[in-house]
């Protein structure tokens, strides 16, 4: 199983990204971003598919994603 | 001894049943720190304080990003004031400030700025005459109380935004006794809305909001922690953390969430259509009293009376009154701007201010115990 993980701003950004793709039936978490993805302690959210796809719904919603990484458990 | 509170200008009392519960239930459903760690505690408070955010922004047409937690409606304009005037930049105050707008202006007059006090006139009309003619193209911001809290006076707000908008100038508005009580919103075309959170939102004390319609970030007079951007020595660039250094008041806003919802549900005309008919049979009843003075020049007010009886400081009247079983305030109210424009320096009012708590029969046995004292002295 993978994710991947999108890291934002903020907390707040990472919970305003949560409530929307959340309101579009996409399944996420928010989550600490890990260090070695973006700097400082920013908050990603964690998704399980179409990184690509979500990434652009966020930038449209006026979200950036700062960088992202996908993890194989 | 049943005591009638009628100083909700100052801060609303009683709290709604439904914030009194959120504000106990607070420590225990969202004991982390909202935006700092990874755990569930941490993300279960950070969820709570988000909703929260979408609530205010609501309410007040803003977004969440840019809807500020602050401690206060006086911390609120402290940051958007501070954070908007330069040293060499002008701005504009109306005569009926609080110290919470006055002092911030004079504090940047002595760093350099340039401060005109706008006078508020009979009129609405002549108010925006005093502003226009003070507005030029040195004038970096003004700043306006939305409604006097001495006299309850109503500003026109719109028609100051519409002059500032078509002049380039930043337009910071002190919502403290409107919000909650008569619609504010971005909408009447201001760049920040600064209010407090335990007046007519009905949360705790300890709680504000700062809302910006994104144009202008504000400068920063307070750095620190935000739980973004933590490598770095430069403070966070963007909002609402950039404003919010420090952990929040958690607690307080639940509170002052579950006041928004309270606000809400109840009813914004409701509320203010109640609370006016409690100011019209207040007034109704000083009317009758021959040595009170009533100060009551405008056409438009939010729920606040102002009054005096000749030869008795207000001071001597509120403590009376307090004797007798009922809250008022007395003095100057912290806004000694509005007091000299009203002609009652030194001693100024008692102030009278409902909320939904009130009815009209505490309203009529404070008016016995005024006419006492107006006749028989203290």
């Amino acid at each position: 199983m993978k994710y991947t993980l999108l890291a934002v701003s903020s907390i707040t950004y990472a919970m305003k990204a949560k409530k929307l793709l959340n309101s579009m039936g996409i399944f996420c978490e928010v989550s600490k971003t890990p260090k070695n993805l973006a700097s400082g302690c920013g908050y990603s959210v964690r998704i399980r598919d179409n990184p690509d796809y979500v990434t652009g719904i966020l930038q449209k919603n006026g979200i950036a994603v700062k960088d992202r990484t996908t993890v194989e458990m | 001894m049943k005591v009638s509170y009628f100083d909700n200008a100052a801060t609303t009392y009683p709290k709604p049943p439904s914030v009194v519960r959120a504000t106990a239930e607070a420590p225990v459903k969202y004991g982390g720190n909202p935006g700092r760690s990874g755990h569930a505690y941490s993300y279960n408070a950070a969820a709570m304080v988000y909703d929260a955010r979408c609530i205010a922004a609501g309410m007040f047409k803003s977004s969440p990003e840019n809807t500020v937690f602050t401690s206060n409606c006086t911390h609120s304009l402290n940051l958007a004031i501070k954070g908007i005037v330069r040293p060499g930049d002008r701005l504009v105050i109306s005569s009926m400030e609080h110290n919470s707008v006055a002092r911030p202006a004079y504090a940047l007059s002595k760093a350099g700025a340039i401060v005109d006090v706008a006078t508020v006139g009979k009129t609405d009309e002549e108010t925006l005459e005093n502003f226009h003619s003070l507005i030029n193209p040195g004038t970096r911001c003004v700043v306006c109380t939305a409604a006097s809290n001495v006299t309850g006076r109503v500003m026109p707000i719109r028609e100051i935004a519409e002059m500032c908008q078509s002049m380039g100038v930043c337009f910071i508005v002190d919502g403290a006794q409107a919000c909650g009580i008569i619609p504010v919103t971005l909408d009447d075309g201001m760049n920040f809305i600064c209010t407090a959170g335990h007046k007519g939102l009905y949360g705790v004390t300890g709680t504000g909001l700062l809302i910006s319609d994104g144009k202008y970030v504000p400068k920063t007079i307070i750095e620190g922690g935000t739980g973004a951007t933590s490598a770095e020595l430069e403070q966070t660039g963007f909002m609402p953390e950039r404003l919010e250094s420090g952990t929040l008041n958690t607690v307080g806003i639940a509170s002052l969430k579950a006041g928004i919802d309270y606000v809400q549900n109840y009813g914004m005309d409701d509320i203010f259509n109640h609370e006016q008919s409690l100011c019209e049979i207040f007034i109704d009843g000083l009317k009758t009293i021959d040595n009170v003075t009533v100060y009551r020049k405008g056409n438009r007010f939010v729920p606040i009376v102002s009054f005096n009886v000749e030869g008795i400081p207000s001071s001597a009247v509120s403590e009376a009154l307090s004797e007798r079983g009922f809250a008022l305030r007395g003095g100057l109210h912290c806004a000694p701007l509005a007091h000299r424009t009203l002609g009652t320096l030194p001693e100024g009012t008692v102030r009278f201010s409902p909320s939904v708590f009130n009815s009209g029969t505490d309203v009529r046995r404070l008016l016995s115990e005024v006419k006492k004292i107006a006749k028989d002295g203290l």
